[in-house]
């Protein structure tokens, strides 16, 4: 029984109506708890010394009643009747709040395309960047492919020119290679010549 | 059957965004007052005509089975899945379309991918990942889905290299038949 009455005076933050009646029934208990007791000693005074007007000083008595919160009474918090997690925030409207205006849908769909946008745009954004760092990535592979081919180019060209001054008698080349071919000539000549030579004076 | 709450009207948009350019001729009113609102039954979304929802609310939820046009369904972790049944909706705004040749057509009815080979044409400056719609080369809406590539990368693509992934074709009017308004 003591156990109930405690919940209902927790769970009554003003609980003045159900202490009151309980009060006006009961006299004795309601000076049994603490709280009260603790107000005693101010309290009864004044009002033990006007016997006279019982019903004023009884009025008295509740108006300085003090009510006190779960955190001056410090209450462990998992000791509670609700527990941590459950209680429900004060003055805030129980169930679903609909969106059915069209003004509030408005405000919804400005924001949720304002968002979309930006998320786009800043997806074009991205994609351009990487568009020209791709670019000038084949840009500077190309450039690369095309000098090394030159280099082989060159490298071929010279291996060839290499190989026409070697066996080429009759080359068409520029002033250089003309004499160059000359000069070779000229040994090649030369050669069957000192062996003519050698042999015409036998 | 009940207005939506706003994050569930936040995540709807939320989605049609990606497809849609132009959202405020979703909500605009009619020249008669009438409008077309959002309503949730059995956790699917309805764009309705206000005054349709109006007379809908005779009916118990229980007997509701299906009113104006079914956008799709609030999945129980609060995202939004859009139906084939959206298509006509979104189509008629799309933001990103991909027109596919006659040989590609019947293969995204049947559930697949859209290849590049199949594509006829597509918008400019579409960047990946991005909600788009799937028509026939003869303007006719097949479904949408989500674009692989950007529309510069998907033109060195292979011709069998995927270009848009898809979310939901015409095929599925047959496909998920039982489960498309109920279950």
């Amino acid at each position: 029984m003591g156990t109930t009455r405690t919940i209902k005076n927790k769970h009554a933050a003003n609980g003045s109506g159900i202490k009151g009646s309980k009060a006006s029934k009961n006299g004795p208990q309601s000076d049994g708890v603490i709280k009260a007791k603790k107000n005693q000693p101010k309290g009864p005074q004044p009002g033990r010394g006007i016997k006279g007007r019982p019903n004023i000083a009884d009025i008295l008595k509740k108006r300085k009643k003090r009510v006190y919160t779960e955190k001056e009474l410090g209450i462990p918090e998992l000791n509670k009747i609700t527990p941590v997690g459950v209680t429900k925030p004060k003055g805030k409207k129980k169930g679903k709040v609909f969106v059915d205006d069209r003004e509030s849908m408005t405000t919804i769909l400005a924001l949720v395309q304002a968002e979309k946008e930006g998320q786009i745009e800043s997806k074009m954004i991205k994609a351009r960047q990487m568009e020209e760092i791709r670019e000038a990535r084949r840009a500077e592979a190309e450039a690369k492919e095309d000098e090394r081919k030159a280099k082989l180019e060159e490298t071929k060209d010279s291996i060839r020119k290499k190989r026409k001054r070697k066996g080429g008698k009759n080359e068409d080349d520029d002033v250089n290679g003309f004499k160059a071919s000359l000069a070779a000539e000229g040994t090649k000549a030369a050669k069957p010549k000192k062996k003519r030579v050698s042999f015409a004076p036998e | 059957m009940r207005p939506l709450t706003e994050p569930e009207t936040k995540v709807v948009f939320d989605k049609l965004a990606n497809y849609m350019t132009d959202l405020k001729s979703l909500i605009a009113p009619f020249d008669d007052g009438d409008r077309y609102v959002f309503r949730l039954n059995h956790s699917r979304v309805y764009y309705v005509r206000l005054s349709i929802a109006n007379m809908a609310t005779s009916i118990s939820r229980d007997a509701l089975l299906s009113l104006g046009t079914c956008l799709g369904k609030l999945t129980k972790t609060g995202k939004f899945r859009l139906h084939i049944t959206a298509l006509p909706i979104l189509a008629e705004h799309a933001r990103y379309k991909i027109w596919v040749k006659e040989n590609g057509a019947q293969p995204f009815l049947y559930g697949s991918n859209v290849a590049k080979a199949h594509v006829g044409r597509w918008s400019d400056d579409c960047p990946e990942h991005s909600g788009c719609v799937v028509l026939s080369m003869a303007d006719i809406p097949l479904g949408f889905g989500v674009t692989a590539r950007s529309t510069a990368e998907a033109r060195r693509l292979d011709p069998t290299g995927i270009v848009c992934f898809r979310q939901s074709d015409c095929g599925e009017y047959l496909r998920d038949e039982d489960t498309l308004f109920a279950g």
